[in-house]
């Protein structure tokens, strides 16, 4: 690999960032995850891998769920890119965060973010409960929790929404 | 030590399933880890690392260099910067008790050279790939078998690639005597596969040396690190890094996981801080997750000779075991330590007449071996209930009820364990197989869908709570055990706890602010619990570690709510012109016992105290309370552990169809969050018995590099667990818990490896390695075929 000159290299990239544009200026290499965490001041989105395996962080761009680890920067330009800061409410939390709470779903808390992201992402998209827990759950890894109560959480926030299977 | 009990408060927050209280941050984004803080002129720092296995490091060469860097700091000033590493566990034969940070080798792929300091990672990383380290290759060492035939030796002063031997339990004279008495003996060849940790937060630290005090040096040097144990961090830099301890304060900001392997301070992390010592500016280095898979500490990687003797009958007699361990290329911090727990963990909790242990440790080019939760009790778990199983299936006798008639019985509590001078702490083994059997008899019968069905029941007593600290030396242990609280009551009532224990996912906020409401009649909300800070939190040489946390450092908690609640009942029968005896804490308040109308507030008693007001005989103003618990004896906690696996003999993939556990960790203090430790653990469990294994090749390259190739259970590997409480309270603990975070670990993994063995019977002797990938158990049922 050789050398960057890092004071011209730089591109200028703009985006929605839960709900306000934003624009910073870093190297085309920059991935998203460091963007978002030490350039756009949103820390909660983690980096648990770099690999794409862990989930840990997820994003939400344009309705989508994605690895910001796997993604460069400006891939993101134009777009809309939400975060974990974005999910409570001002009248608390997510339904989703608060049954994590609610069932023990969350130990050290490093994963959380970003299963909750992808959560967000399934239940916009009308993913069912059965297809939440059996695929978007099982592409996270979480070491402290065994999954079972996250499993618990997901029926929690799940009932009474109006989605298939 | 007699148990205490709440007597002086009226609230009972211990046993309740209390939400956690420290939640929140977390989902929400705003958890603080290392990666989190920012300070104003930082940089960025990357590990030159050997990409060869073995070899002598020639030079480092920078003349390529392009890329902007602020220092590249190599081994030989490392060296001249640098003390050694002391090692805390020192075992029988044992040369190697301290480590420097180089000494001229590199003994695996990823051992830390030096390093490189540049404005941000990227940089630094690219100033990686212009760094030419010349190295003089030397034969790689990968595997016990070629690790103990000593044709290359990683410390060539030595003779042998053994680092430390002992034995353990009674003398091979007794245990000859005792397998030659016995009807029957059965042999096992047994391999554990090597693991890692994998906390979802990877190693992490930040280095600030602020200002030169008046010698030059730091006058407060500050560390945030991602670690369990934020004052052996402290010690480990003081003794390294040449800074006396007062000038070094060790923070332990939100930790993503630990797992054991963030107990310790590791070299690459030392280096870091002799580069901010350097450059006098601060310094941030985050583990990458490659770094994490190949120099974290992994654990275990062991084999092992088992012979057990029984009799017809089905008495068990005897249990042997010839252990190696590699311990890769060097010692960590507690050297062969789970080995050594092993050894003297396995007997578990049935008689035996003789328990005996050879085992060894050895050196091999590979990352270094260490500490991960079960610390060798997993070990002990596996080999000790793969041979019961052995034994039922040669007598043909039921294994549970093979277990019910070895096990001690509550009337032979407190038993005095043949491997050490350590006695179980009460309970009831039998009962605890009998609920399990209770469970699994409600299962529903599983479907006939071609895949071969197996059932398996691991019992396990684990070594929790760690013993008396003067103890330790007689083991080799060079550290303490005792923990200690500072409790101090603000003017309004509200409660801050400074303990000794760390935090990092197992809600102590929480359940120590329920151990602590009690005693003082106030609401966990209440409480906060402060923990991992070196200038403020009171000392401790584990941190959290051992399963020890609520059961030592929990215990000191309720010596210092105690003494709090003492002081504020005498304050109050000052005031309400009662005794001090009858004086009861609850609601906010301090009441006469039978007499609520006499009260007065707890605010009102505190401010009272804060002033200097009206105070007994004898009491100082304040509410500052510190006691410390040693712990007087080891406290054990056990659990049952049962579960149904099915296998496709087509592919070898191994389903987890049903699980229970039933648990006796005396006192529970929050059963959601005991719950919670047990799913985890078991998720520890059955990852290294059916897909989590470092691979190394035989060159000595790591193979397993990524979480795409070294493989954490998922979700859709996890079965739901039933779990089921017995709770016998430690006699010897305040509180009477007993620890148990890595109980899980320790049942999950021998119930699933012997599951799978049942469910193919006739090959379980095949079946002898882990982890039981698909692919190790399609060839055990294919050993004539080609690959799939």
């Amino acid at each position: 690999m050789s050398a960057v000159t890092p004071a011209t290299d730089v591109r200028v990239t703009t985006f929605v960032l839960n709900g306000s544009e934003t624009t910073v200026t870093v190297r085309p290499r920059t991935l998203l995850s460091d963007a978002l965490r030490h350039d756009a001041g949103v820390h909660g989105t983690h980096v648990g891998c770099e690999q794409g395996a862990c989930g840990a962080c997820t994003v939400i761009v344009d309705d989508v769920a994605r690895r910001s680890c796997l993604t460069l920067t400006p891939q993101v330009d134009g777009r809309i890119v939400e975060t974990i800061e974005s999910v409570a409410g001002p009248d608390g939390l997510d339904p989703i965060q608060q049954a994590i709470h609610d069932t023990h779903g969350m130990q050290c808390g490093f994963c959380t973010p970003g299963i909750v992201m992808s959560l967000v992402a399934a239940r916009r998209a009308g993913v069912g409960q059965v297809t939440a827990i059996d695929e978007v759950l099982d592409g996270h890894l979480c070491r402290c929790t065994g999954y079972i109560n996250l499993r618990a959480a997901i029926e929690v926030a799940w009932s009474g929404l109006e989605v298939s299977a | 030590m007699t148990l205490l009990d709440p007597t002086r408060s009226v609230t009972r927050h211990v046993g309740a399933r209390q939400e956690r209280l420290e939640d929140r941050p977390f989902l929400v984004g705003d958890g603080r880890y290392c990666d989190d803080i920012d300070l104003p002129g930082l940089l960025h720092a990357a590990i030159i690392r050997s990409t060869s296995p073995h070899g002598i490091v020639r030079a480092v060469d920078v003349s390529d260099l392009t890329v902007p860097v602020d220092l590249v700091l190599g081994p030989d000033e490392i060296a001249a910067a640098s003390d050694p590493c002391p090692i805390h566990w020192i075992l029988p034969e044992q040369w190697q008790t301290e480590r420097p940070l180089f000494d001229g080798r590199v003994r695996f792929v990823g051992d830390p050279i030096g390093v490189v300091v540049a404005a941000d990672r990227y940089l630094a990383e690219d100033a990686l790939d212009e760094i030419f380290v010349d190295i003089e290759e030397l034969p790689a060492v990968v595997g016990i078998e070629a690790a103990l035939a000593d044709t290359t030796l990683l410390y060539p002063d030595r003779h042998t690639n053994v680092m430390a031997r002992w034995t353990a339990g009674d003398d091979d004279e007794h245990t000859d005597a005792v397998f030659a008495a016995a009807d029957e003996t059965l042999t096992i060849a047994l391999r554990i596969g090597r693991v890692a940790g994998v906390p979802m937060e990877t190693r992490a630290i930040v280095v600030d040396p602020g200002r030169p005090g008046r010698d030059g040096r730091p006058e407060k040097l500050t560390i945030w690190t991602s670690t369990q144990a934020p004052h052996a961090v402290r010690d480990a830099v003081a003794d390294v890094c040449r800074l006396p301890q007062h000038r070094i304060r060790v923070i332990g900001p939100d930790v993503g996981g630990g797992f054991g392997v963030k107990d310790h301070a590791y070299e690459d992390e030392l280096m870091v801080v002799l580069a901010a010592l350097r450059l006098g500016r601060p310094i941030k280095w985050i583990e990458d997750r490659w770094e994490s898979l190949t120099t974290t500490t992994q654990a275990r990687d062991e084999r092992y000779t088992v012979d057990i003797a029984y009799d017809r009958d089905g008495t068990l007699r005897g249990i042997r075991v010839d252990a190696v361990r590699d311990s890769g290329a060097y010692f960590s911090i507690f050297g062969a330590g789970p080995l050594f727990a092993m050894t003297g963990t396995l007997g578990g909790p049935y008689r035996w007449d003789a328990v005996n242990s050879h085992a060894r440790a050895v050196a091999s080019t590979t990352c270094p071996n260490h500490s991960y939760r079960g610390f060798g009790q997993t070990q002990a778990t596996f080999i000790r209930e793969l041979a019961v199983d052995a034994v039922a299936a040669e007598l043909g006798v039921d294994p549970v009820e093979l277990r019910i008639q070895n096990c001690i019985t509550p009337d032979e509590q407190p038993y005095q364990l043949r491997t050490g001078p350590m006695k179980y702490d009460g309970g009831d083994y039998p009962t605890s197989l009998r609920m399990a059997q209770e469970l699994t008899a409600a299962w529903p019968a599983p479907p006939d869908d071609g895949r071969r069905w197996g059932v398996a029941t691991s019992i396990y007593v684990q070594q929790a709570g760690v013993g008396p600290s003067q103890g330790n030396p007689h083991v080799g242990l060079q550290i303490g055990s005792w923990e200690s609280t500072t409790l101090r009551m603000e003017r309004d009532g509200t409660v801050r706890a400074y303990v000794g224990v760390s935090s990092h996912g197992q809600g102590h906020a929480t359940t120590f602010a329920q151990l602590i409401a009690d005693r003082l009649g106030c609401e966990p909300e209440q409480v906060e619990i402060i923990h991992s800070d070196t200038d403020v939190t009171p000392y401790s040489a584990y941190g959290t570690a051992a399963s020890r946390s609520i059961a030592v450092g929990g215990g000191s908690a309720i010596l210092a709510a105690e003494q709090l609640a003492t002081r504020l009942c005498a304050i109050a029968a000052e005031l309400l012109e009662a005794a001090t005896d009858d004086i009861v804490l609850g609601s906010g308040a301090a009441s006469v016992r039978g007499t609520p109308a006499r009260s007065i507030d707890i605010a009102d008693v505190a401010n009272r105290a804060w002033q200097g007001w009206a105070l007994p005989a004898g009491y100082d103003a304040g509410l500052v309370e510190h006691a410390v618990y040693e712990p007087p004896e080891f406290t054990w906690s056990y659990a049952t552990h049962t579960c149904r696996v099915a296998v496709d003999p087509e592919t070898g993939l191994v389903e987890i169809d049903r699980y229970a556990v039933v648990m006796d960790c005396g006192t529970v203090v929050n059963p959601t969050i005991v719950e919670g430790q047990i799913h985890g653990g078991v998720a520890q469990g059955l990852g290294p018995a059916l897909c989590e294994e470092v691979v190394v090749d035989e060159t000595g390259q790591p193979r397993t590099t990524t979480l795409l190739d070294y493989l954490v259970p998922t979700s859709s590997l996890m079965p739901d667990i039933e779990i089921a409480f017995q709770v016998t309270p430690s006699p010897h603990t305040p509180g009477g818990m007993k620890g148990m975070g890595e109980g899980g670990t320790n049942g999950g993994f021998s119930c699933v490896v012997n599951a799978v063995r049942a469910a193919l019977p006739e090959v379980a002797d095949r079946l002898t390695q882990t982890p039981l990938t698909p692919a190790r158990v399609w060839r055990a049922l294919h050993p004539d075929q080609e690959n799939p």
